[in-house]
């Protein structure tokens, strides 16, 4: 008897928990939401600094975009369209950097993805010495990525380094781990990897904390597999979430620029070069400014469309597991 | 046992995959750590890995940093944790306060509205600039001025179109991270330059690195402290509602102490981003204000490679992050972000 009062608690409690989320995913007519002109006072700072700070870059950019403006050797600036978007998508130099930044950014993410969510995985089933891995797993996100490029520069020194050691053991001497394109590119993405990876993991966590135990004791009770488990009830509820910390470190990911730029310079040639980075040859190098701002341009549309067809590609698994 | 337990087998695996990958993780620290007590002849002599067995520490490149032949270390030092420390505090406090309103209050933004802002700031600086021959600042600030009363008047007023709602408030605020860094630090540098030839100096100064760095952080603190404020359980709210209790006190009084661990996190993704930043350092700082990652990077340019003390002042920016890392993650004791408020 007591079971079946339990019980019936129990479902009440989840039918409560599923309207009060359903509620909550229509804003405007829920009644969480308050109405109170106190909400001016707690959003117009952060408005403010940030309309303040962005509308410049891009009011200067745009405009700028549209003219032929050099400051070495100085030329007044002169109104050319789109003379300079025509340029950049004729110049071969261009789409080859947007691929190579592709290739960074869609592999390190990946591999972020899968280590962080299997290493966020064992830290929420109490793996041993959990406390001590939690803290230790998150430092390499602290550390500036210019030091670690610096560090990896050491590393992976072809004569001088540990790397090449071990390499020299397994019978292949002083191989061109930053001066050959695969090898570069190869280097570039493990330290992304390393960097960034304490990221998706402390999102990932932070998510696995919140799902609720009962189901998969319900699970363990159908004696369902881990694996099963995994695929039917942890995937599915973790998807925004990831969709979420995916998102994010796929825009930061195309803005690589200084690991790149410490670690081979964009070189071999401009193999390895980012679009930032080209960004920077052309704006600081050459001074071209008007060539710069079509190009970060260029970057900002490619980074939405990027943006717009994974959230496409994804929207109809979100909806189905909501 | 609970069901989170791994049971079996599973479990060392798990472990094998944890110190595998803690491995990977500590090798280059270790490898930085020991590489700034090598003498120049050790590190060029070809890789040696534990003290006093393979080679004898110094601390020849510890003194030339901290004696100052290495660049203003000490100023340096200095600059960066005054602008990292108040950076991070405006920012966690300034987003945490718009965050929360973003999750517990309605806020509804006509398109029109946005589309009236984008034009009056683009055409009021273009006419400003071209027209009426005012300088870069000042057409910028009449510009933004008339934009913003403009957009506050219209949204007074019905019009048509579609609405805006929380949702895409935030998704605006997010979007402000996908421009490209090189262009914002080169205009936002050259806005500062106006700024101060109208008697305001920005460029190497407290002010104007703290601010912009506040700026480009809210972003992100806005996304986290979202979700987890809206995670907090309504019903003390609500609760405290009916008793007619102001917003702000709610906010101040209840919402903040509930969501320390959260804020503790918040803070410290901010400061790590900050302390680490590189960019907006290297074009709106030239001495007085100069950040440690520009410090790091100065060694390699200056004197190449130098592997001793570039470690040596690559740890002095990587160490205050791991004492503060560790000393948080302390505070935040029972879980990491949203651990703590099940």
């Amino acid at each position: 008897m007591r079971i079946f009062v339990l019980n019936g608690r129990k479902i009440n409690d989840l039918f409560y928990r599923v309207t009060l989320l359903d509620c909550c995913s229509q804003h405007h007519r829920c009644g969480m939401t308050r109405n109170d002109p106190i909400k001016h006072f707690f959003i117009w700072p952060a408005l403010l600094i940030v309309l303040i700070i962005s509308i410049f870059p891009l009011i200067y950019s745009l405009t700028t975009s549209f003219m032929s403006l050099r400051l070495v050797p100085p030329m007044p600036p002169r109104f050319v369209g789109f003379g300079n978007y025509a340029e950049l998508l004729q110049n071969p130099r261009f789409w080859h950097v947007a691929w190579t930044t592709t290739v960074i950014a869609f592999i390190s993410v990946a591999l972020q993805y899968v280590i962080g969510f299997s290493v966020a995985l064992a830290l929420n089933r109490n793996v041993p010495g959990e406390g001590l891995f939690r803290v230790s797993f998150l430092l390499p996100m602290l550390v500036a990525p210019v030091a670690v490029a610096l560090i990896a520069r050491q590393i992976l020194n072809p004569t001088m380094g540990p790397l090449n050691e071990l390499m020299t053991f397994f019978g292949h001497p002083n191989l061109p781990f930053l001066t050959q394109t695969r090898w570069a590119i190869g280097a570039i993405i493990s330290v992304e990897v390393w960097q960034w990876t304490p990221f998706v993991m402390l999102m990932l966590l932070a998510g696995l904390q919140t799902l609720p135990d009962d189901v998969y004791e319900a699970a363990a009770l159908e004696n369902a597999s881990s694996w099963q488990q995994f695929w039917g009830i942890t995937f599915p509820m973790m998807l925004p979430i990831s969709v979420a910390v995916v998102f994010i470190r796929l825009i930061e990911s195309y803005k690589i620029m200084d690991t790149v730029f410490v670690m081979t310079g964009g070189g071999p040639g401009i193999s390895t070069e980012t679009l930032t980075l080209f960004a920077y040859q052309e704006g600081f190098k050459k001074f071209n400014l008007g060539y710069t701002s079509a190009l970060s341009f260029l970057f900002l549309i490619v980074i939405t469309v990027i943006g717009l067809v994974y959230l496409a590609i994804l929207k109809p698994y979100l909806e189905k597991h909501k | 046992m609970s069901v989170r337990d791994l049971k079996g087998n599973g479990r060392w695996w798990a472990l094998a995959g944890c110190l595998l990958w803690l491995a990977f993780t500590f090798f280059p620290l270790y490898w930085v750590a020991i590489t700034s007590f090598k003498s120049p002849l050790g590190v060029v002599g070809g890789p040696t890995y534990v003290p006093f067995v393979d080679f004898e520490p110094t601390l020849t490149a510890w003194r030339e940093l901290l004696s100052g032949q290495r660049g203003q270390f000490y100023s340096t030092f200095i600059a960066s944790t005054i602008v990292g420390l108040s950076a991070s505090v405006i920012a966690t406090a300034v987003g945490s306060m718009a965050a929360y309103a973003l999750v517990r209050f309605t806020f509804e933004v006509k398109l029109l509205t946005g589309v009236i802002f984008v034009v009056v700031s683009f055409g009021g600086y273009l006419l400003g600039r071209h027209i009426a021959g005012l300088g870069q600042a000042t057409s910028l600030i009449y510009a933004f001025v008339a934009a913003l009363a403009l957009a506050v008047g219209s949204s007074r007023i019905r019009l048509p179109g579609p609405i805006l709602g929380n949702d895409d408030i935030v998704f605006w605020f997010v979007s402000q991270r996908m421009f490209p860094p090189i262009v914002a630090a080169f205009a936002l540098f050259l806005m500062y330059t106006e700024m101060g030839k109208l008697g305001f100096k920005l460029v190497d100064t407290y002010t104007g690195l703290t601010f912009a760095y506040v700026a480009f952080s809210l972003p992100i603190v806005i996304w986290l402290m979202r979700d987890f404020f809206a995670a907090l359980p309504i019903e003390v709210e609500e609760a405290a509602m009916v008793d007619n209790v102001p917003s702000w006190r709610i906010f101040f009084g209840i919402v903040v102490p509930m969501s320390k661990p959260g804020l503790i996190a918040t803070f410290m993704i901010t400061l790590a981003f900050v302390w680490n930043e590189f960019l907006f350092a290297l074009f709106l700082t030239n001495s007085r204000w100069q950040t440690l990652p520009i410090l790091v990077a100065g060694q390699n340019s200056q004197r190449g490679d130098e592997w001793w003390s570039i470690s040596a002042a690559a740890l002095v920016a990587i160490i205050p992050m791991v004492v503060m890392a560790g000393l948080l993650s302390r505070l935040m004791r029972s879980g990491l972000l949203l651990g703590a408020i099940k």
